[in-house]
């Protein structure tokens, strides 16, 4: 029952989901201002699922219809499921279950994965190829990522508890303060993008060709659920990535606002980056991230092996 | 006593011999309704319950030739059994199986006479053999391409994505897809925990077996055109994961190579047999000309669904337990040194994710997508089958989510810790349970937020293709065979793919070709003319002369 607590209300759904809906409006109006425009003001994320609830939903003909409009509840649910563990591990280590950093993994590609099934299941030609483009995308990053992931592991010699983690970081200092876990968080920013897929790596999405891709057909409440899962998923990942390589956040005092503002640090670095770059397509992001950032991500793995 | 001589019921062959009985049940009720009206039917059954036998018979056996007996009939049976397919190709891959089999066999005969050899014993329970010798490695690694050649490890692996395509669906669901894993890592089970002592550098080499294998099949899996096929390359794929698991040589690591070796013949004979279903209904498994069967089939393609999802290792299904802790046990070897753990543990991960890939390949192919224009789908014949081929799957499946969610205290509990020798050290468990309600209240919470909203009147319309409309335009069509074209074309990966394609890898082709590359040699000498046949005794003389009177 208490695990029920935390999953629906601290550090799960409702604080994820204001965390994440707060992020998006940070991440809106950075994008705004670099653009030289005023930006919305920081309720816009609220209202703007709160209209979306109050509109239409159409399905399209012929598809799977119970398939389409669950898909999207899965993924909410894994994204919050993540961010409680995250949580609950960067409050109080000791709370940490053996090998829960496999879980989160594994627990971080199922928003994808919902978000392909829908996309599949909406017999729209243009959601097919949006899907193919997320799967081919998770397939890219997903080496360079668990390279750079094992960067910690090593670190700590075998940790697979991100509590350990979080404990050896208080007492040896920070992942990144190793080369090693420089080079390895360099790649994971870049990972952390096509996650999220922001440019440059929005390709699944490429609203200027493929109109949003796998969520072409949503509209009304299942379309608010899957813009509450990506404002989530804004907030959980790099979240995430801060526990692994920057020691995470901690709540003791004036520390908070020193974990708070490595969140924004890095928020405001994929803003920079999304609001830089042009999209890549397809095959170009698969070179770069199996040729340039797979080699980044070796050397950092063997400059672990070698302590540095 | 006899029975001690010749059989032997410990905890080990017990748990494998109730899931040969449980899967023979399953396969049998499935084909009562797959093979309906087909010729010969009385023999199909007859060489089902034979193989169930000799594979009882395999497990149970204490004497290492009663057990090359069983073992042998068992390559016999599969050979009878494939050539139940329909198919143009059928008997040349019955042949192809039975020799890469037959000739595996015969290797593992040799490593009987050299544990023989060594040890002068062919009871199981009695040896010990460490493997400091020759000879030793030598008989270990006979034993062990018996057990690889049947369990479809590369590069023995060649007959099981012909026997996948070319045999009928029960027969690639019960052999291949589980009795043959379920066999074949017993064996190596078998001869890797009780009669050998490993050392480290033979669980190196296992584990390097099992990495290559999975990721290796898995981008085969990627860029097949058909259902059956591309499952055939998945079933060789996840043994990987079981010679990894074995490979690592501590107790996690193996009990949960054992467990993978359970839940993939679950799960992979449930998506055989769903798969058959859809080709029973469809009359072909070539993607290309499937599509959009969710509609019609709901319930093979929730079973599909839900083991696509648990061999995709996605939690909380049975998958993803026991390859988390496959890795577990890659972690803990790295604490005996050395840095090989890395790679190992990268390439199961990255298998897994390429898994996923190619499955939702199938899924988006085969049940979503944009049907094909060739099925009629208004056809009444497009209905859910019937029910004794879908029970099975559907009981297949629902295993898949109990022994996900109820892992610790069911299957690890009740098979898989009491046949392993060792006690297993367990640091605590993944609490599959609580996560699965999370989830669930999870999804509850978001059908809440749909009800605040619309959903309850929702409205049809036709898919937006920027105002084109898809029926009369059938060149914009998905079929999805064509998903991984990007991964197919990059850098080097191209070259592996066209040398695969041209089955330069195959050992059976690489054993014909030296096969015919001889007789063709000695056949060129015979050309049939007298005068170089007068030529040939002539340098034959000549010869023989040389040596006698030199």
């Amino acid at each position: 029952m208490k695990n029920l607590l935390y999953f629906l209300i601290f550090p799960g759904f409702l604080f994820t989901a204001i965390c994440g809906l707060v992020a998006s409006w940070v991440d809106r109006k950075l994008t705004a201002r670099l653009q030289w425009r005023v930006g919305p003001p920081w309720y816009q994320p609220f209202i703007d699922i709160l209209k979306l609830l109050g509109k239409e939903t159409i399905v399209p003909k012929g598809a799977s219809k119970l398939t389409f409009l669950s898909a999207p509840l899965v993924s909410l649910a894994s994204v919050t499921l993540v961010s409680t563990i995250v949580w609950m591990v960067d409050l109080n280590p000791s709370k940490s279950f053996v090998g829960d950093i496999i879980v989160v993994i594994y627990l971080l590609t199922i928003p994808s994965i919902g978000l392909m099934i829908g996309g599949f299941a909406s017999r729209n030609p243009l959601a097919s190829l949006g899907a193919s483009r997320e799967m081919k995308l998770i397939l890219s990053y997903e080496l360079p990522f668990l390279l750079a992931i094992i960067v910690p592991i090593i670190k700590t010699s075998g940790a697979i508890r991100i509590g350990e983690l979080l404990t050896y970081q208080l007492g040896n200092g920070l992942i990144v303060k190793n080369l090693s876990g420089m080079i390895a968080f360099f790649v994971v920013i870049f990972v952390l993008q096509a996650k999220l897929s922001l440019a440059p790596f929005d390709i699944p999405e490429a609203e200027t060709e493929l109109m949003s891709g796998p969520i072409v057909e949503y509209s009304g409440a299942p379309l608010a659920i899957i813009k509450l899962t990506k404002a989530m998923m804004l907030f959980t990942l790099p979240i995430f990535l801060i526990v692994m390589f920057l020691g995470g956040i901690s709540t003791d005092g004036i520390n908070i606002v020193w974990g708070i503002s490595k969140y924004i640090g890095l928020l405001a670095l994929v803003s920079i980056i999304k609001n830089t770059n042009p999209r890549l397509r397809v095959d170009q992001a698969l070179k770069f991230f199996w040729g340039p950032l797979t080699v980044l991500a070796i050397i950092a793995v063997v400059l672990a092996c070698m302590g540095l | 006593m006899l029975k001690q001589e010749f059989f032997k019921f410990d905890k080990l062959s017990v748990f494998v011999a109730i899931f040969i009985i449980f899967f023979t049940a399953v396969v049998l009720l499935y084909s009562s309704g797959f093979m309906r009206r087909r010729k010969n039917l009385i023999f199909y059954y007859l060489y089902l319950i034979l193989t169930s036998i000799s594979a009882l018979g395999a497990v149970f056996s204490e004497n290492l030739l009663l057990f090359m007996v069983f073992w042998g009939f068992l390559g016999v049976l599969l050979y009878l059994l494939i050539g139940f397919g329909d198919k143009d190709r059928t008997s040349s891959t019955a042949k192809k199986t039975f020799i890469i089999v037959g000739g595996s066999d015969a290797i593992m005969l040799l490593g009987l006479a050299l544990v023989w050899r060594i040890s002068g014993s062919l009871q199981m329970s009695q040896l010990s053999i460490t493997l400091d010798t020759r000879i030793a490695i030598l008989a270990y690694l006979c034993l062990a391409i018996g057990a690889f050649a049947k369990a479809g490890v590369m590069p023995f692996h060649t007959w099981v994505p012909d026997t996948a395509e070319d045999a009928p669906v029960p027969v690639a669901a019960f052999l291949p897809a589980s009795l043959d894993k379920l066999l074949g890592i017993y064996f190596l089970a078998r001869i890797t925990l009780y009669m050998f002592k490993m050392d480290l550098a033979m669980n190196m080499i296992l584990m390097a077996i099992g990495s290559f294998t999975i990721v290796a099949a898995v981008m085969m899996a990627l860029i097949q055109h058909d259902l059956k096929r591309l499952l055939g390359y998945h079933a060789v794929s996840q043994v990987g994961y079981m010679v990894l698991g074995i490979g690592t040589g501590n107790p996690v690591g193996i009990a949960g190579g054992l467990f993978h070796m359970l839940n993939n013949a679950i799960y992979k004979s449930c998506l055989f047999l769903s798969g058959g279903a859809v080709e029973k209904k469809a009359g072909t498994t070539d993607l290309e000309n499937l599509g959009g069967f969710a509609k019609y089939m709901p319930i093979t393609f929730i079973t599909f669904l839900i083991a696509s999802f648990a061999i995709s290792g996605i939690p909380p299904f049975n998958g993803f337990v026991s390859k988390w802790m496959i890795y577990q046990g890659i972690i803990e070897t790295g604490k005996n040194g050395g840095y090989s753990w890395i790679l190992w543990l990268v390439a199961a991960m990255f298998g897994s994710a390429l898994t996923l890939a190619s499955f939702m390949k199938l899924i988006h192919s085969v049940f979503l997508g944009q049907p094909s224009a060739k099925q009629k789908i208004s056809d009444l014949k497009y209905q859910e089958t019937v029910p004794t081929m879908w029970i099975p799957a559907v009981i297949l499946a629902s295993l898949c989510v109990i022994f996900g969610v109820f892992a610790y205290s069911i299957p690890l509990k009740m098979f898989i810790f009491p046949s392993l020798k060792e006690n297993v050290s367990f640091y605590g468990v993944w609490n599959a349970g609580l996560a699965t309600v999370l989830i669930l209240a999870g999804i509850i919470l978001g059908l809440i937020i749909y009800f605040i909203g619309t959903i309850a009147r929702t409205r049809d319309s036709d898919a937006f293709i920027g105002g084109e409309v898809l029926e009369k335009n059938p060149d914009m069509r998905v079929s999805g065979t064509e998903f991984y074209d990007t991964i197919k074309d990059a850098g080097i990966l191209k070259i592996f793919y066209r040398l695969a394609e041209r089955k330069v890898f195959d050992i059976y082709n690489i054993g014909t070709r030296i096969t015919f590359g001889f007789s063709g040699v000695l056949r060129s000498i015979h050309n049939g003319v007298l005068p170089s046949y007068l030529a040939w005794c002539l340098l034959g003389l000549l010869f023989l002369f040389y040596k006698l009177f030199r």
